[in-house]
């Protein structure tokens, strides 16, 4: 055990403290503490310019091998990069889909002509990524998935018809990545493939849904024909892939998460010491509880990082049940804290306080990626061993 | 001791439960919310020809006469509807304070008559929140001015309108000149029929929070019923049906709490405030723990505009710290039982 940053991690510290000291400014400065979720329409071209300029600057997929375009950063630069991207108040990515989920996905199943196609628009910033999973009869059951995908003999493509449901920033997404199912007589978690699809053609249509936040964050995406451009894996490799995705999706992405978090609290604390909700000694002891809590999810993040194959995969397991409980009392915290001008909007017709859009975004924690109920089982059944609750089918 | 109800109480509770069912369905709402009043005048029309209106003011000024109780009533059917207009601010809070006023006060019998045949909006600026609802609609406001009783029209009131993360409510900040002519109580009468104009504020959203809780918990049985996932009724799992199990126990828990604290302010009992405080705290909860629960048995439906959920979680979320945060309730029950010779031996049951 080693709890210190070395001289070296130090000096990247300075590196990318700078850097975006010095970037954050002229045509950039105004997405500062902007985007992110329940944010997402905020400035969404900007931010896309953001992007590119960071990844010029050499600052995207810095945990990717070197090979993939990244720079092979080690967990503690991972951290430390996004301590000081929060810390700037950096704008929420745009590209974190791609980084985060598509990318790794890509350099562990992917050929390598799949990895020179599609690794380096994610690198560079210019190709935005959304994920196909949900479906309207296929949430927690995600194995129930319906879409097809149909391979045309003579020109071994794919063609995929379905529908797509709670697609975050399908609207804003060049590519999708798009659970399927290959084997029609397939059930199950069986017969499915993991496909690459194109957002820019005709048989893909993006319809937002919009959210309680009064913004449209996710869509539904339907297809009709699409061709595939590629297909990851064999067919039936689609499950375990997902999966595996998953996987990122709980680890080193939520890094820069927990820095948001850190961000949010500090928003609190300020709030409860200018209005004197501070002194209330209930509001103090949750104060108190949402900084432990806080604190609890950092070290075990990187305790779960660093072990990585060591830990017997229990603390990845609890990890996002323990984040999305605590987030969603931190909003309950902040509106708490502001009183009865909480429910005060910041313009009409309807929008929000970034306070606000905390509380109302954190509700959905619970239920994306995996509900809270879901989790409990997967700790239960998968951790503990525990016999499976029967299912219909 | 008798928690009953009379025949006229809950005749009229389900009178009015069917009658708003018919007249301010979901969709309805929504249209309201889109006007930049956010009142339907013929709604509130409609309402007043049910008799609420006049429900509460005194059968000398042509009103029903029924008391706290019945209001503890309404006020659910209120909430379980998410009606959008303040009506409990004019025929209970409104009509509570002008009938506790002297007979011979001006005005007093003229606007309990207007209140009773629901020919006038009157808001209620009690001082404990910032924000004063409906004053964009009022034809007068009662406005707390050190203790003193002050009647003002909104002309000569300083508004700032403000917009709700509730699309329903209408709130204002208000600043006005206090002047002997807008005067109708001094503070020494005056500061006691504040502390009971709060108490029925709060009671009038303890109510609507339990209406809105038992409206999202019926939302939320219906849709895991429906809602398959597995093969089954996600209603099915016990993961599912304990949250809603849950939620069914902090509305009947707080059911004879709201109750009782309508009781003691009915009777003018000496300690209403802590039934009251009690009542807000736990009627609050239960809404809140519904809210909660219920947007994660709707899952990622919950969480959009077109479900209605949406509605009746924001107007908790709003209410939940109106006419008094958690922690004024909590300090307030604390202050009194932790007095000296506070009613709290076994004897005290039903102590004031
Ligand atoms: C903000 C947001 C963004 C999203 N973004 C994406 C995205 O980009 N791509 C994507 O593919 N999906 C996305 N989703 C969808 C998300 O993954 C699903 O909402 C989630 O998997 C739950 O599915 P569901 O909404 O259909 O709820 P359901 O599965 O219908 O669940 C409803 C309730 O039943 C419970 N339940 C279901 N099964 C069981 C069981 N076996 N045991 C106990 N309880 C159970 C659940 O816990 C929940 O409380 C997003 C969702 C949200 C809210």
């Amino acid at each position: 055990m080693k709890l210190t940053f070395s001289n070296e991690d130090e000096r990247f510290r300075e590196e990318i403290a700078s850097w975006l000291e010095s970037n954050l400014s002229g045509e950039f400065a105004h997405l500062r503490f902007r985007g992110g979720p329940g944010d997402e329409h905020a400035f969404p071209e900007d931010r896309k310019r953001w992007e590119q300029h960071l990844a010029a600057g050499g600052w995207t997929c810095i945990g990717w091998p070197e090979s993939a375009g990244g720079r092979g950063a080690s967990i503690e630069q991972q951290v430390i990069f996004a301590e000081e991207y929060a810390r700037a108040g950096a704008p929420g990515r745009v590209g974190h889909i791609g980084e985060g989920l598509a990318g790794p996905t890509i350099v562990e199943f992917g050929t390598q002509e799949q990895k020179d196609k599609y690794l380096p628009g994610i690198r560079n910033g210019t190709d935005l990524w959304c994920q196909g999973y949900s479906e309207p009869s296929a949430g927690s059951d995600l194995a129930n998935i319906r879409t097809r995908a149909v391979r045309d003999e003579a020109s071994g493509r794919w063609a995929i018809t379905g529908q797509k449901v709670w697609t975050s920033l399908a609207h804003e997404s060049d590519w999708c990545f798009v659970l399927a199912r290959t084997n029609p007589e397939s059930r199950a978690h069986h017969g499915l493939g993991f496909f690459l699809v194109n957002m820019h053609q005709p048989g893909v249509t993006v319809q937002p849904i919009e959210q309680m936040t009064g913004t449209s964050e996710f869509n539904e995406v339907f297809f009709d024909e699409a061709l595939a451009e590629d297909i990851v894996g064999e067919p039936g490799d689609g499950w375990r892939i997902a999966m595996t995705l998953l996987g990122f999706e709980r680890g080193v992405s939520t890094l820069g998460q927990q820095m948001q978090f850190q961000n949010e609290l500090n928003d609190i604390v300020k709030a409860a010491r200018a209005n004197g909700a501070a002194w209330e000694p209930t509001i103090r002891q949750r104060i108190a509880e949402a900084h432990i809590g806080l604190r609890l999810m950092r070290y075990n993040a990187m305790r779960m990082l660093s072990a990585d194959s060591q830990e017997s995969g229990a603390s990845s397991l609890v990890y996002k049940l323990h984040w999305s409980s605590w987030h969603r009392n931190l909003g309950a915290l902040a509106m708490d804290v502001l009183g009865p001008e909480a429910e005060l909007l910041a313009h009409p017709p309807y929008e929000l306080t970034r306070l606000q859009a905390l509380y109302l975004f954190s509700r959905a924690d619970t239920i994306y990626g995996g509900t809270n109920q879901i989790q409990r089982n997967i700790i239960a059944e998968r951790g503990l061993g525990m016999p499976k609750e029967t299912k219909g089918r | 001791m008798d928690f009953t109800f009379t025949e006229d109480q809950l005749a009229f509770k389900e009178a009015i439960g069917r009658f708003l069912m018919v007249e301010a369905p979901p969709e309805m709402l929504r249209e309201i919310w889109e006007t930049d009043e956010g009142r339907s005048p013929e709604l509130r029309r409609k309402m007043a020809e049910q008799g609420l209106t006049a429900l509460s003011v005194p059968e000398e000024q042509g009103g029903l006469g029924m008391d706290d109780v019945a209001w503890s009533l309404l006020t659910q059917e209120l909430g379980y509807y998410a009606i959008p207009d303040s009506m409990a601010d004019t025929a209970y809070v409104a009509a509570g304070l002008l009938a506790a006023l002297p007979e011979a006060t001006p005005d007093r019998n003229a606007l309990l008559e207007r209140i009773a045949e629901g020919s006038i909006r009157i808001a209620v600026a009690h001082g404990i929140s910032p924000l004063v609802a409906d004053v964009h609609m009022a034809d007068k406001v009662l406005v707390h001015y050190e203790g003193e009783v002050h009647l003002v029209s909104k002309e000569a009131l300083a508004c700032q309108r403000n917009t709700s993360i509730d699309s329903s409510r209408r709130l204002s900040r208000i600043q006005f000149q206090p002047d002997s002519s807008s005067r109708i109580l001094g503070a020494e009468a005056g500061t006691s029929v504040w502390a009971e104009t709060l108490n029925r504020g709060v009671l009038a959203v303890a109510g609507q929070s339990l209406g809105l809780a038992q409206r999202m918990l019926d939302l939320s049985v219906d849709y895991a019923v429906q809602r398959k996932q597995f093969g089954k009724p996600i209603g099915s799992f016990q993961a599912v049906k304990h949250k809603m199990a849950d939620v069914a126990g902090a509305i009947e828990f707080a059911k004879p709490v709201l109750y009782r604290a309508a009781y003691a302010l009915a009777s003018g009992e000496a300690r209403a405030d802590l039934h009251v405080s009690h009542a807000k705290l736990a009627c609050c909860k239960a809404a809140w723990l519904s809210a909660r629960h219920g947007i994660q048995v709707h899952g990622a439906m919950g969480y959009t505009w077109e479900a209605d959920l949406q509605m009746f979680m924001k107007r908790a979320w709003a209410l939940n710290a109106s006419w008094g945060t958690r922690e004024f309730h909590q300090n307030r029950i604390a202050d009194i039982v932790l007095s000296d010779g506070a009613p709290i031996g076994p004897q005290f049951t039903f102590g004031d």
